[in-house]
């Protein structure tokens, strides 16, 4: 298994932190790609953040109350080292299949 | 997983040196070795750094190298190779990552007018000791630009030296070598088989663990080409994320009474063309597998080098089975386009029933 740290990303055009409100995932948890993972303040506006992608909850960083500065620590996610990267899937290890059977006369000279 | 590494040392014993992992995991500790080993050089490219590459290869390698080694770039592939190119001028052993094959296009002008020639325009007194990492070749169900196969592109540039390595041992030693190169090497990573896992010798690049594995322990050169698999009617030939697929249709064919012989290129520049005239001089029949399109792809090299040296004993002509002359497809499409199994063995089926005359 491998952790992937995800940072607190800038949630407007040039702001530098946000302020947790409070968190709808505990470490543990399993959680989806898009599952909201955190109420979060910032300057402009309250959001809820949604889980760039699938994983276990293992960290979570800041109490309700606590601000966070944009490129820290937000969550780490734990998950399976076969993951693929940010760009495709893995692929599956299939049994090979065949539909095309070879017949050769071979002169072995 | 015991059992296989048992039967790759030979000994009985566990060889401390032999663990089992997949290509990314043995690329990212190549890496981390080459930094440790080499103060002069550096890794960059695209997420490269904090994010440690959208494949992972250059995972951690921030933090334990620092950022002065280990760097983001932004996303501009001519400013990664412009960048190599300066820092090599300038003595370092540049690293660069274009983070995929489709992204290499913006980097032409830098490879081929500057990296390629540097060399031989200064009479040697600027070599360019540039890796260039590039995961290549489809399979992974990507967009356009993630899945290309850029191999004849650079292998028809002068002064360029291409690899591709088909199993985590390989990759592991492969990129250690082609690291200490003194002229730029094209690292081409089969992105597909990034996460098989396999036996990695740390101690040893000689041991040929897939040859080992196949029972037919070629000796390793890491400068050749490897056989893969021993066979007397036919060679295919492949390079890449092919090399496992050659594998299978190789134990498919064997079921018909073919035995198959599986030559893995590793080198696409320059090709040894030396390991194609003994594995073909013996087989008298070639097919050669590649996913790029077919017209003027490595497939022609390769075939015209088998030519050379066998044509008096050859039984048939050399077939290609390759990806078509279309742009690479969008993922869906992606099974109909690179060589499937039946393609090959249609390949070979045309090779077997030639008949002169």
């Amino acid at each position: 298994m491998a952790e992937i740290s995800f940072p607190l990303p800038d949630l407007g055009e040039g702001l530098i932190e946000a302020t947790v409100l409070d968190w709808l995932v505990e470490p543990g948890q399993q959680v989806e790609r898009n599952q909201p993972l955190v109420e979060l303040e910032t300057s402009k506006s309250a959001l809820e953040l949604p889980s760039p992608q699938a994983g276990k909850v293992v960290r979570i960083h800041g109490a309700p109350g606590d601000t966070i500065n944009v490129g820290e620590p937000l969550i780490v996610f734990e998950v399976p080292d076969d993951t693929a990267g940010i760009v495709g899937t893995v692929p599956k290890d299939e049994a090979p299949k065949r539909r095309v059977r070879l017949s050769a006369v071979l002169d072995e000279d | 997983m015991s059992e296989t590494i048992t039967a790759l040392t030979g000994t009985g014993e566990t060889d401390a040196n032999v663990q089992h992992m997949s290509m990314q995991l043995a690329l990212n500790r190549a890496l981390d070795e080459i930094l440790a080993d080499n103060p002069k050089s550096v890794i960059f490219g695209e997420d490269c750094g904090r994010l440690g590459g959208v494949f992972r290869i250059t995972d951690g390698l921030q933090s334990k190298h620092g950022e002065d080694r280990v760097f983001d770039t932004p996303l501009a592939e001519s400013g990664i190779l412009g960048m190599s190119v300066g820092l090599a001028m300038a003595g370092f052993h540049p690293i660069p990552e274009v983070q995929f094959d489709g992204f290499a296009y913006p980097a032409i002008n830098q490879i081929v007018c500057q990296i390629a020639r540097m060399n031989y325009r200064s009479r040697g007194t600027l070599p360019m000791p540039i890796t260039l990492r590039v995961p290549s070749f489809g399979g992974i169900r990507a967009p356009e630009h993630h899945g290309e196969s850029l191999e004849a592109l650079f292998a028809h540039v002068p002064g360029l030296k291409v690899v591709s390595p088909a199993t985590p041992h390989d990759a592991y030693h492969l990129l250690k070598y082609a690291a200490t190169r003194p002229d730029p090497v094209i690292f081409m990573e089969p992105k597909s088989r990034y996460w098989q896992k396999g036996p990695v010798n740390l101690a040893s690049a000689d041991m040929d663990t897939a040859a080992h594995d196949a029972g037919t322990d070629s000796g390793g050169n890491l400068t050749g080409a490897r056989v893969v698999r021993e066979g007397r009617h036919l060679t295919l030939v492949a390079w890449g994320a092919m090399v496992a697929r050659c594998l299978q249709v190789a134990e498919l064919a064997a079921e018909d009474g073919i035995d198959v012989e599986v030559l893995d290129l590793r080198w696409l520049k320059p090709i040894d063309a030396e390991a194609l005239a003994t594995s073909v001089g013996k087989t008298r029949r070639a097919v050669v597998v590649h996913e790029a399109p077919l017209t003027s792809g490595l497939g022609a090299e390769v075939a015209q080098l088998i030519t050379q040296s066998c044509f008096a004993t050859l039984k048939a002509p050399v077939e290609r089975v390759t990806g078509f002359d279309v742009p690479y497809p969008s993922g869906d499409l992606e099974d109909e386009y690179i060589p499937n199994i039946d393609r090959i063995l249609f390949g070979i089926q045309r090779v077997l029933e030639y008949r002169r005359g």
